[in-house]
């Protein structure tokens, strides 16, 4: 039985074909039983799902469906706000700090040396971290949205 | 009425009563789409208003020479694979069965209706055991009803795609009912 008469049962059971594509799935299934047991599988199951319906929600969920939604809309934009408010002030914080460690004098050299230390690392952890990210984003089978 | 796309363009201003316009179209659709895909109402339900919130982040991305359902059929997937993933790396991936009650017997004749409650038990654990893109396909012709140029426009690939992957996915379908017999 070839791919092309599979390929065209499913669309003999949907009666999605043309004439001339009903004509050779006809004549196929005229000389294969095979190709006949498939067919009746197949108009079961249409008729098992054409019995069933998908379960809905509550009434009172689809009422307050907009009102939940909107109140995420409005909490992702207020968690953007903050975290930019957060990035920037945490930002100004340390160049402050390591502005006055550095050009301290007073400051032993050991501590100049730690703090350098832990930031280099943070940087190199932080970078780290964004470039798996973005190698698990570029590489996602599932990625079939446009950010 | 407003287009869909112009509904879309509104949103990506900023508008959020367009969202609001395009919620009370669509929320049904994207529900149910979301629940043939997972099997399950709530993270359906979760599912569709995250849908929704995408729609309203990514606005700028749309393309407006295109159909809205696609792009919004496209984003509703994307999440439920997600979803799915997340959950078989968390817990069974098999649900509880009060979640797994997806689907129920169309009412219409009671009496007859008895004898089927006990395939369409088998056919909700088929389902849920039937690789993600069987299972799309399935959902997509046997439970929404769109017709083969409809699926291909939603899924993005030919016509002859949508009968070839529908006759694998009845198969795999098929035998996995027969095996739960």
């Amino acid at each position: 039985m070839s791919n092309e008469i599979r390929k065209l049962l499913a669309g003999y059971v949907d009666g999605e074909l043309t004439e001339s594509e009903q004509a050779k799935v006809e004549k196929a299934l005229r000389e294969n039983a095979e190709l006949r047991a498939e067919l009746e599988e197949f108009q079961k199951l249409k008729e098992i799902t054409g019995r069933t319906t998908y379960a809905d929600l509550p009434d009172e969920v689809w009422e307050s469906y907009w009102e939940s939604l909107y109140k995420k809309l409005e909490r992702g934009i207020g968690w953007i706000f903050f975290s930019i408010g957060a990035i920037i002030l945490l930002g100004f914080g340390l160049f402050l700090c390591f502005k006055g460690l550095f050009t301290d004098p007073n400051t032993p050299l050991l501590i100049k040396i730690g703090v350098s230390g832990l930031t280099l690392g943070v940087v190199i952890l932080f970078v780290s971290f964004l470039r798996e990210r973005l190698f698990a984003y570029k590489h996602n089978r599932y990625k079939r949205v446009k950010k | 009425m407003c287009s869909d796309s112009v509904l879309v363009m509104e949103i990506k201003s900023g508008n959020k009563k367009a969202l609001g316009k395009l919620v009370e179209r669509y929320k049904t659709s994207a529900y149910r789409l979301a629940l043939g895909l997972v099997g399950n109402r709530d993270d359906a339900h979760d599912i569709s208003q995250e849908a929704f919130l995408r729609v309203y982040k990514s606005a700028g991305t749309f393309d407006q020479s295109k159909p809205f359902l696609p792009w919004f059929y496209a984003i509703i997937a994307n999440l439920s694979r997600t979803w799915l993933t997340r959950r078989s790396r968390t817990e069974n991936r098999m649900v509880e069965l009060d979640d797994v009650s997806f689907l129920l017997v169309d009412e219409s004749n009671p009496e007859k209706n008895m004898e089927y409650r006990e395939t369409i038990s088998r056919l909700q654990s088929a389902l849920l055991e039937l690789p993600f893109e069987d299972r799309e396909i399935i959902m997509l012709q046997h439970f929404r009803g769109l017709s083969y140029n409809e699926i291909a426009e939603l899924l993005d690939i030919p016509r002859g795609t949508v009968m070839s992957r529908l006759y694998y996915a009845r198969k795999k379908l098929a035998r996995l009912m027969s095996d739960k017999s």
